[in-house]
């Protein structure tokens, strides 16, 4: 099965975004997904509804936004692109930061699940034994949540991969730069290239049922069960 | 008589005794306890029960002393306040430790891993003689390499103990800590190895349990818990004189003390009172002289009338009856006395009519070596 360098290109691309932003999730969505497990706040419920967002929102919505951000013709634009050196829209930089905000919920949801669960019994079980409340952190929720962590990097990675809506509207599809798979495919299926559309459908495909796979083969508990469990609690008397 | 007061006075402390150094309470409130403020003073090392019926408050006065319940009032250790008024200084800024009722081993990790963490933040860290030591006698070394998420719940349990000993605290704060664990286990073992360890590492430790025998092996004195409101310390008669009128009807044991005269592997030789006592599976390592508690089992006992002679059982303590309380399944239960120290014997009604028992009798009561639990 051969493809064209435009092709294969496109696919260098896609996975570069979709690692790249599964690395920059990782290291915010770990800290944020902690800050509120114990925020006890009421605007907590606004910020987990902003995190949710993405999953709700058609993805061109988001991109409208980010176009209206990023463009030259407005002032955050200008802004944003004296910061970076170059305009961020229709830019490989600018593709990246849309696909951190456009994969949060993928990063923070399992996050956040297995901090509140596990993590409140584990964080005071760590503190009444004098570990600190950020080192507990790292030595204790990290290894915990394990199971969380690695489905919320394959989900993150694996949703970056299909992305489409957010592309389009503020990527384009310029050759090495912004051209990502999902967006070649929709350019064979227009020039009626059926061969070349069902070439890189399948790749995706393969790759990304290959990944979640691969997520659960690495998630899977000591204890041989498929889902993280909590550990074995005694059914203590209570009082 | 007086002598025999202070050898069994061993490690008895009173209110008196506690100084600046300990754990004081003053006007503590939590919105379980609101109209019933907990008061406490306690040394700065010593072994304390607290028990009482289930629902009591017992865990809550524990998450409150390890700074992981909103509260207020004043709690002051070790010369250091830890809470005053509504604000505290966070849990693991407190020279302490809490275990809790379901384990909470960190998961993901293997046994041996967490119990490297225990000992790496702790302020008073054991040597690794100590360390490798205590995990024989928990029985635990083949477990060290397994993941936590593998053990069985009377394991787990073992293991967080023995991870909280690790971290070796001024304070120890244990609940329900050996629930799940094979009672035998516990009386045989595990309690001596406790007392052992708390003798040569002191530390001041409010122990928690439904079980008052695991209080009456390790403990000298009692905290009661009962509807949020805190008495205590008691001294442990009197718990158990509380709690025979709750749900401890079946068995009974009763603690007594007695001197340690020699030792020779498994088998004690005791004096109580002057009259010798032997007491077989021992695991404990006693020296002469010191004083030891032990559990005698009421069924364990029998009564006779005259001096038995030669026997294989190897106990026979002269006794004096003081009081008895018919019991409603054929059986009485007699309050025996010998010196200073009282116990229970439970018999039949029919062996109590023939023998023509009364208060104020002098008996012989007779038991076997293997009947001193927790030696």
């Amino acid at each position: 099965m051969s493809m064209p360098a435009a092709d294969l290109q496109a696919l260098w691309l896609t996975l570069r975004l979709a690692a790249l932003t599964t690395l920059i999730l990782f290291i915010i969505g770990v800290p944020l997904a902690w800050k509120l497990s114990h925020w006890r706040s009421r605007w907590r419920h606004l910020v987990e509804v902003l995190i949710t967002l993405p999953l709700v929102l058609p993805p061109t919505v988001l991109g409208f936004y980010l176009l209206l951000l990023f463009s030259p013709n407005y002032a955050t634009g200008q802004w944003l692109a004296a910061l970076w050196g170059e305009p961020l829209v229709f830019s490989f930089t600018g593709l990246v930061i849309a696909s951190v905000i456009y994969s949060l919920p993928f990063m923070v949801q399992p996050l956040l699940a297995s901090f509140s669960q596990n993590g409140q019994r584990l964080s005071q079980a760590a503190a009444a034994l004098g570990i600190p409340p950020a080192i507990a952190l790292f030595k204790v929720l990290l290894p915990a949540s394990k199971a969380a962590i690695v489905s919320a990097c394959a989900l993150s990675f694996a949703h970056t991969l299909g992305e489409f809506g957010v592309v389009l509207m503020i990527g384009g599809a310029i050759p090495g730069e912004t051209q990502v798979v999902s967006i070649a495919l929709f350019q064979h299926v227009e020039a009626l290239q059926y061969g070349a559309a069902h070439r890189l459908a399948i790749v995706l495909l393969l790759v990304t049922t290959a990944l979640l796979l691969l997520a659960r083969w690495l998630g899977r508990n000591p204890a041989g069960a498929a889902l993280p469990q909590p550990v074995a609690g005694v059914p203590g008397v209570p009082g | 008589m007086a002598g025999q007061l202070s050898a069994t006075g061993k490690a008895a402390f009173t209110l008196e005794a506690v100084v600046a150094g300990g754990l004081v309470v003053e006007q503590l409130v939590t919105t379980l306890n609101a109209a019933k403020p907990w008061q406490l003073a306690l040394p700065a090392s010593g072994i304390v029960g607290l028990t009482g019926p289930s629902g009591g408050g017992k865990s809550t006065l524990l998450a409150a002393l390890a700074g992981q319940r909103s509260c207020s009032g004043v709690v002051e250790f070790a010369g250091r306040t830890w809470q005053n008024g509504r604000s505290g200084i966070p849990a693991h800024k407190r020279d302490m430790s809490l275990g809790f009722q379901d384990s909470r081993l960190f998961s993901g990790q293997t046994v041996a891993q967490n119990l490297a963490l225990a000992h790496r933040y702790s302020r008073r860290p054991l040597d690794s003689g100590a360390r490798t030591q205590l995990q024989a006698d928990f029985g635990i070394q083949h477990l060290l390499q397994s993941p936590v998420e593998q053990l069985s719940g009377g394991e787990a349990q073992r293991v967080a103990l023995l991870r909280q000993l690790f971290h070796n605290a001024a304070l120890q704060l244990f609940d329900e800590p050996l629930a799940a664990v094979d009672q035998a286990l516990v009386i045989r073992r595990l309690l001596p190895t406790l007392r052992a360890f708390w003798e040569r590492h002191p530390a001041l430790v409010l122990w928690t349990s439904h079980n008052f025998n695991e209080i009456q092996l390790l403990a000298d004195r009692c905290l009661w818990m009962e509807n949020a409101a805190l008495t205590g310390p008691l001294r442990l008669q009197d718990v158990a004189r509380r709690l025979q009128f709750g749900d401890f009807g079946h068995t009974c044991y009763s603690r007594v003390e007695a001197l340690v005269v020699g030792q020779q592997g498994g088998m004690l030789e005791l004096s109580l009172g002057g009259h010798k006592l032997f007491a077989d599976r021992v695991t404990g390592d006693y020296a002469r002289g010191q004083s030891v508690a032990f559990l005698l089992e009421s069924g364990d006992i029998s009564l006779s009338l005259e001096w038995p002679g030669l026997s294989s059982i190897l106990n026979c303590l002269p006794v004096t009856l003081v009081g008895r309380q018919a019991l409603d399944d054929g059986r009485v239960r007699l309050q025996l006395r010998s010196g200073t120290q009282d116990f229970q014997a439970d018999i039949s009604c029919l062996s109590f009519e023939r023998l023509g028992l009364h208060d104020g009798g002098q008996y012989f009561a007779q038991f076997k070596a293997g009947s001193l639990a927790g030696l």
